[in-house]
C-alpha cells in the first residue's frame, strides 16, 4: 500500500465537499447522495489503507513552518477513532436531507476530524482538531442561528491548549510526533495540559454541556455531525498521551484523578437523566454518560480499561447516529434505543461496561472504589431508562430528518452485538492496545470468543448468546402497546441543582453598583484611551520610563 | 533592507490590490488607489531608507501628507501622533548613538517602543478616531498599511542600535505594549458601540499580538510577528475594506461567509492567524513559559469581538465576493503551509 | 564656544516658535533654530550638509511668513507655562548633554535635544496648521544634524532629505473635507 494512501480518508471528503459546494454555487443542489458518498468514501478509504496491512502507514510530506512536518499515519488508533467518526457521520450525510452548504460544511468537518486522528503530531493534531471546532460552529450557526449552541471560546480553548503542548513538546523534547517524543519530556506539567485540553475538547465535564445540550436543538442534522465527530477527539488525545508516556501516564495519580473526572461526568449525567422532563432531555444525557464511563475505563491505565473504553465509545458513535435519526416518538424504535443506551444486556454497552468495571477492581487500591461509583451509576441509568420510556417525547423534530427504521436497526444492532464483543475486541480495540501500550500488551487474550482478564475469564458468546435470546422473547412476548407516555417524577431530585441555579441567577444579574458605575464606565474609559490627550501620552511616556529602570 | 521589510511591501502591494478589488462600489476606487500608491511608495521609502535618520524624514514626511489629505478629524489632531512619534524615536536615536550609562541606554528603548506604538496608532498613543473618516485619511491607515513595514524596519533597526541591556528592555516593553493591546483591543472590538471603532480595536489587537512576537528574542517571535503582520495586511484589511458599506449602512447577518470570515479574523484554525499563535505560543515557551500562558489565555478573547466583526461584514456580492474568497483562501493556504512565506524573509 | 553659542542659538529658535503664535514669530523662531544648527553642521559635518540644513529652514521660514496668524504674537497672555517648559526643556537637555552622556559634540547633542523636544512639545500643544507645520520643520532638522552624532559617517543624503523635508513641509496644502 503506497503511503500516499493515508492521504485518502482526509482528501476524499474535502473533494466531495468541494464538488458539492461547486455544483451549489452554480444552482444544483447534488443533494444527499453527494453527500453521502463523500462520508462513504472516507470510511472506505480507511478500510483500504487499514485491512490489507494491519499496520502502521505513515506519509511525511517535510516541514511545515511551525516545527511540524506534514505528517500523516493510519495506525491502529487512527482507524479505530476514525471508524468512530466517519461511520455515524456517514450514515447521517446518506439520509437527513440537507442544503449543500451544509452538505459541504459537514464534510468539511468529517476531513477536519480525520485529518486529527491522521495527524502524526501534536501540533498538527491541535490545528486539525481547531478547524473541525470551527466548521461545527459555522455548522451549527447556519443551521438555526435562534438555537443554542456551545461557546466557540470555550470549543477551541482545548486546541489551544494541545498547541501549547505541541509547543512545550518541541522545545523540551525536540519533536512533537507522537512515536518520537521522549518519554521524559512529557513531564507531569505536560501531561496536566493535555489533559485539560482532552477534557475540554470533548467537554467532560459532571455539568451539562453542549454533548448533551445540543440534543435540545430543534433540528439534529447539525448536532448529530457535530456530536459525531468532535467528541471522540478528547478521548482520542488521552489514548495517544499513553504513546507519550510509553504506556502509561507520567504518574499514577493522573489516572485516578481522571477516572474521577470520568466517572463523575458519567454519575452526574445519569443524575440528569433520571430526573428528565421528556425522553429527548433523557436521550441527550446518553452520550455524555458513554464518555463518563469510557473515561474512567480508558483513564485506568490497563490494557483491558483502555480495550473497555473503545468498545464503549465505540457503542456511543453508533449511537450519535441512533439519537440523531430517532423521532421523538413513543414506539419500537425508542425503546430500543433507550434499552442500547443504559447497557441493558446482552448490548454492548452492557459488555463494554462490565468489563471497564472489572478493570477498575483489577487495577486495585483507590480505582476499586471508582468502579463501584461506575456500578452504582449503572444501576441509576437502568431505573432512569425504566423511567424515560414512559415520559412524553419532547419538542419533536422535523419528521424528514428522522429515520426510526434505520434508527432502530442501529440500536438492535449494538443489542446484538453484544455476544461479538470478544471479537470486537480482537479486531477493533486489541490493536489499538497494542499500539499504544507496547509493553503490556500481552496481558491482551481470548479470542473471538471469550474476553480474558487477569482474574477471570469471561465467555461472552456462552453467556451472551442465551441473554439475548432471552431478550428478544421478553421483548416480542410484551410489546410496545402498555406503554403510556406521562410526566413521572424523578428517582431523586438532582443535589446541589437549586443552589447551582440561584447562584446563576445571581451571577447574571449581577451590576456594578450605582455609585460605582462612574467609575468603571466602559464608554469613558475608551474615550480616555482613544482621546488623544497630550497629558496621557507624557504620563505614558513617564510610566514607561520608570518600568525600564526597575 | 531587510528582508522581512521586502515580503511586508509585497504583502502590502497585493493588500492594496484587493482593497480595490473589495472596496465598496460608492469609494472612489481612483482616489483610493492613488493614495494607496502614495502610502505604499512611502513604506518602500521607509524600508530602502539607509539609516535611520532616513527613515524618520520619510515617516515625518509621510506623516504631513496623510494629515493634509481630506478628512474629517482636525489637522492638528491627525498630525499629532506621527509627529510626536517621530520626536520620540529621534530621541531615542540620540541616546542610542551616544555614549551613556546601560540605565541612560534604557532610555532609548522606551522612546523607540513609545514611538513606534506612536507612529502605528497603538495604546498608550492611540489617536482619536472618526468612523467617518475616509480610510486613508484615518489611524487605520497606519494601523493596517504602513505600520507594518515600519515596525519590520524600526525591530530590526533598534537590532544595530540598542547594546545587550537597552535591547533587552526594549523586547520586554515590546512585550508589555503588546499585552495591552492584546487585551484592550481585544475588548474594545467587542464593547465599543460604533461598529467601525470595533474594527480599528481589532487592528490594536492583532498588533498586540505582533507586538509580542516582536519582543521575544528568539526566531518564533519574528516568524509569527510576520504571520501576524500578513494577516493584518491580507486578511483584516480587506476584509474591513468590504465591511464599510454594510457598516454604513448597519447591516448585520448571520451566513456562513459571515462566521467563516470571524473564524479567519480570530485566527481560528486553519487560517494564517492560527500559525502566528502556534509560532508566538513557541516562542513564549522558549522565553519564559508563564508568558505563553498569558498569551494562549488572551488568544481566546479574539472570538466574541471576531464575531461581531464578521456579521459586520454583511453579504459580499459579485466583485466584493470574489475579492473576501481570494482572502479566505490565502489565509487558509498560508495558515497550513507558513514555511515559503518564512522562508522567503529568511526566518 | 562657536558650538556652544550655536548651540544657545538653537535653543533660542526652538523656544520662540514654542512662545510665538503668529507668522513673524514662527518665521523668526524657525530662522534662529535654522542659523544654530547649520552652524553645529558646519563644524561637525561640512560647508554641503550645513547649507542643505540652511537652505531648508530658510525656505520653510520664508514660507512661514506668509501663512498663519498675523503678526508676531510673541509670548501672549498666558504663555508663562510655554516660557517654563522651554527652559526645562534647555536645563534637562543641558544635563544630559554635558553630564549624562559622554564623548565629544556635546553642543551638537544639546541642540538635537532640545530641538527635537521643544519641536514634540509644540505639536502636542498647539492646533494651529502652521505653528505644528513650523514644528515639523524644526523636528526635520534636528533629525538632519542628528546625523552627525555617530561615530561612522552617514553622508550628506540625511542633512539633503532634512532640508528637503524642512523646505516642503510648510507648503504642503492643508485640507479638510467632509468625505465620506
Amino acid at each position: 500500500m503506497p503511503s500516499v494512501a493515508v492521504l485518502g480518508p482526509v482528501v476524499l471528503p474535502l473533494i466531495a465537499a468541494a464538488v458539492i459546494a461547486a455544483f451549489g454555487l452554480a444552482g444544483v443542489d447534488l443533494g444527499r447522495a453527494a453527500a453521502g458518498i463523500g462520508g462513504w468514501s472516507s470510511v472506505a478509504a480507511l478500510f483500504a489503507v487499514w485491512v490489507p496491512v494491519r499496520s502502521s502507514l505513515e506519509l511525511i510530506l517535510g516541514q511545515l513552518g511551525y516545527g511540524s512536518a506534514f505528517d500523516l499515519r493510519v495506525d491502529a488508533v487512527a482507524f479505530a477513532f476514525g471508524l468512530m467518526i466517519t461511520v455515524p457521520a456517514a450514515v447521517l450525510l446518506s439520509l437527513q436531507p440537507r442544503t449543500w452548504q451544509e452538505s459541504a460544511l459537514s464534510l468539511l468537518g468529517v476531513a477536519a476530524a480525520m485529518a486529527t486522528v491522521e495527524g502524526g503530531g501534536i501540533v498538527l493534531t491541535a490545528i486539525a482538531g481547531g478547524t473541525a471546532a470551527t466548521v461545527a460552529v459555522v455548522m451549527l450557526d447556519i443551521e438555526d442561528p435562534r438555537a443554542w449552541r456551545p461557546s466557540w471560546a470555550l470549543l477551541l480553548a482545548g486546541w489551544l491548549a494541545l498547541t501549547w503542548v505541541g509547543a512545550i513538546l518541541q522545545v523540551s523534547g525536540g519533536t512533537a510526533i507522537y512515536s518520537a517524543v521522549p518519554v521524559a519530556a512529557v513531564t507531569a506539567p505536560v501531561f496536566v495540559l493535555i489533559a485539560a485540553s482532552a477534557v475540554l475538547a470533548s467537554c467532560m465535564f459532571p455539568w451539562r454541556t453542549w454533548p448533551a445540550r445540543l440534543w435540545a436543538r430543534p433540528s439534529l442534522r447539525a448536532a448529530g455531525i457535530t456530536v459525531g465527530v468532535l467528541y471522540p477527539l478528547g478521548f482520542y488525545l488521552l489514548v495517544r498521551a499513553y504513546e507519550l508516556g510509553d504506556g502509561r501516564y507520567p504518574s499514577a495519580w493522573f489516572n485516578v484523578a481522571l477516572a474521577v473526572v470520568g466517572i463523575a461526568a458519567g454519575a452526574a449525567a445519569a443524575a440528569r437523566a433520571q430526573a428528565a422532563a421528556t425522553r429527548r432531555e433523557f436521550l441527550g444525557e446518553v452520550i455524555p454518560g458513554f464518555g463518563g464511563f469510557a473515561l474512567m475505563a480508558i483513564a485506568i491505565g490497563t490494557p483491558l480499561g483502555l480495550v473497555a473504553g473503545l468498545v464503549l465509545l465505540a457503542t456511543a458513535s453508533a449511537l450519535v447516529a441512533c439519537l440523531a435519526l430517532l423521532p421523538d416518538r413513543a414506539g419500537a424504535a425508542s425503546v430500543l434505543a433507550i434499552a442500547a443506551a443504559i447497557g441493558l444486556p446482552p448490548g454492548l454497552a452492557f459488555g463494554g461496561r462490565v468489563i471497564g468495571i472489572e478493570a477498575t477492581f483489577e487495577a486495585g487500591d483507590l480505582l476499586g472504589l471508582i468502579g463501584v461509583a461506575g456500578a452504582a451509576a449503572w444501576v441509576v441509568w437502568m431505573v432512569g431508562g425504566a423511567r424515560a420510556i414512559g415520559l412524553p417525547g419532547g419538542r419533536g423534530h422535523p419528521a424528514a430528518e428522522t429515520f426510526p427504521r434505520v434508527s432502530m436497526l442501529i440500536a438492535a444492532l449494538t443489542l446484538v452485538a453484544g455476544p461479538a464483543l470478544a471479537v470486537l475486541h480482537f479486531g477493533f480495540a486489541n490493536p489499538v492496545a497494542g499500539e499504544v501500550m507496547p509493553s503490556a500488551a500481552g496481558a491482551l487474550a481470548g479470542g473471538l470468543t471469550a474476553v480474558v482478564t487477569v482474574s477471570s475469564v469471561l465467555p461472552v458468546v456462552t453467556l451472551l448468546v442465551p441473554l439475548l435470546v432471552i431478550a428478544m422473547a421478553t421483548y416480542a412476548w410484551t410489546g410496545t402497546s402498555a406503554i403510556h407516555t406521562q410526566a413521572r417524577p424523578a428517582l431523586f431530585p438532582l443535589p446541589g441543582a437549586a443552589a447551582l441555579d440561584r447562584a446563576r441567577t445571581a451571577i447574571r444579574a449581577a451590576t456594578v453598583p450605582e455609585q460605582y458605575r462612574s467609575i468603571f464606565n466602559i464608554r469613558e474609559l475608551e474615550a480616555a484611551a482613544a482621546g488623544g490627550s497630550p497629558v496621557l501620552w507624557l504620563a505614558a511616556l513617564v510610566a514607561l520610563g520608570f518600568a525600564v529602570t526597575r | 533592507m531587510p528582508p522581512e521589510a521586502i515580503e511586508i511591501i509585497a504583502f502590502a502591494a497585493v493588500a492594496l490590490v484587493l482593497v480595490l478589488v473589495v472596496a465598496p462600489a460608492t469609494a472612489s476606487r481612483r482616489t483610493l488607489a492613488v493614495r494607496g500608491g502614495a502610502g505604499l511608495v512611502g513604506t518602500v521609502a521607509i524600508a530602502a531608507a539607509p539609516t535611520f535618520e532616513l527613515v524618520l524624514l520619510v515617516l515625518l514626511a509621510l506623516g504631513v501628507l496623510q494629515a493634509a489629505v481630506a478628512g474629517n478629524r482636525p489637522f492638528a489632531v491627525r498630525l499629532r501622533a506621527p509627529v510626536l512619534a517621530v520626536a520620540m524615536l529621534a530621541l531615542a536615536l540620540v541616546l542610542a548613538r551616544v555614549e551613556v550609562p546601560d540605565a541612560v541606554g534604557r532610555f532609548a528603548a522606551v522612546g523607540l517602543v513609545a514611538g513606534l506604538a506612536a507612529a502605528i496608532g497603538l495604546l498608550p498613543y492611540i489617536q482619536p478616531f472618526d468612523p467617518e473618516d475616509p480610510v486613508t485619511s484615518s489611524p487605520v491607515a497606519w494601523l493596517a498599511f504602513v505600520g507594518p513595514v515600519l515596525a519590520a524596519v524600526i525591530v530590526a533597526q533598534a537590532q544595530g542600535l540598542l547594546g545587550p541591556d537597552a535591547g533587552g528592555a526594549f523586547g520586554t516593553l515590546l512585550i508589555g505594549i503588546g499585552l495591552l493591546n492584546m487585551a484592550w483591543g481585544t475588548v474594545a472590538s467587542l464593547w465599543t458601540e460604533n461598529g467601525v471603532a470595533a474594527w480599528r480595536y481589532s487592528f490594536v489587537a492583532d498588533w498586540g499580538l505582533a507586538l509580542c512576537g516582536l519582543g521575544l528574542t528568539v526566531g518564533d517571535g519574528r516568524r509569527a510577528a510576520l504571520l501576524v503582520l500578513f494577516g493584518i495586511l491580507l486578511g483584516r484589511l480587506p476584509l474591513y475594506m468590504a465591511s464599510r458599506r454594510a457598516l454604513r449602512e448597519r447591516i448585520a447577518t448571520d451566513r456562513p461567509i459571515n462566521l467563516v470570515v470571524a473564524a479567519a479574523l480570530a485566527g481560528s484554525a486553519p487560517f494564517a492567524g492560527f500559525a502566528a499563535r502556534v509560532l508566538l505560543l513557541r516562542g513564549a515557551t522558549q522565553l519564559f513559559w508563564p508568558l505563553a500562558l498569558v498569551l494562549g489565555l488572551g488568544m481566546l478573547l479574539w472570538l466574541p469581538g471576531s464575531l461581531r466583526l464578521g456579521r459586520s461584514l454583511g453579504v459580499p456580492r459579485g466583485r466584493q465576493a470574489v475579492g473576501v474568497a481570494i482572502v479566505l483562501a490565502i489565509n487558509v493556504v498560508v495558515g497550513l503551509y507558513p514555511l515559503p512565506l518564512l522562508q522567503a524573509a529568511r526566518l | 564656544m562657536i558650538e556652544v553659542a550655536a548651540g544657545f542659538v538653537a535653543w533660542l529658535g526652538a523656544s520662540m516658535v514654542v512662545l510665538a503664535d503668529g507668522r513673524r514669530g514662527l518665521a523668526l523662531g524657525v530662522a534662529i533654530a535654522t542659523l544654530g544648527l547649520a552652524v553645529l553642521v558646519l563644524q561637525d559635518a561640512g560647508p554641503l550638509e550645513a547649507a542643505a540644513i540652511a537652505l531648508g529652514g530658510l525656505l520653510a521660514a520664508a514660507r512661514c511668513v506668509s501663512s498663519g496668524p498675523a503678526g508676531w504674537q510673541i509670548m501672549p497672555p498666558g504663555s508663562t507655562p510655554r516660557f517654563v517648559l522651554c527652559v526645562a526643556v534647555g536645563v534637562l537637555a543641558l544635563w544630559i548633554a554635558f553630564s549624562v552622556t559622554a564623548g565629544e559634540g556635546a553642543p551638537l547633542r544639546f541642540a538635537v535635544l532640545t530641538v527635537t523636544g521643544l519641536a514634540g512639545a509644540r505639536v502636542l500643544l498647539g492646533a494651529d496648521a502652521p505653528a505644528l507645520l513650523t514644528s515639523v520643520v524644526l523636528l526635520a532638522l534636528a533629525i538632519g544634524a542628528a546625523a552627525g552624532l555617530g561615530d561612522a559617517p552617514l553622508g550628506a543624503w540625511p542633512y539633503v532629505a532634512a532640508g528637503a523635508v524642512a523646505a516642503g513641509a510648510c507648503w504642503v496644502p492643508v485640507r479638510v473635507a467632509r468625505a465620506a
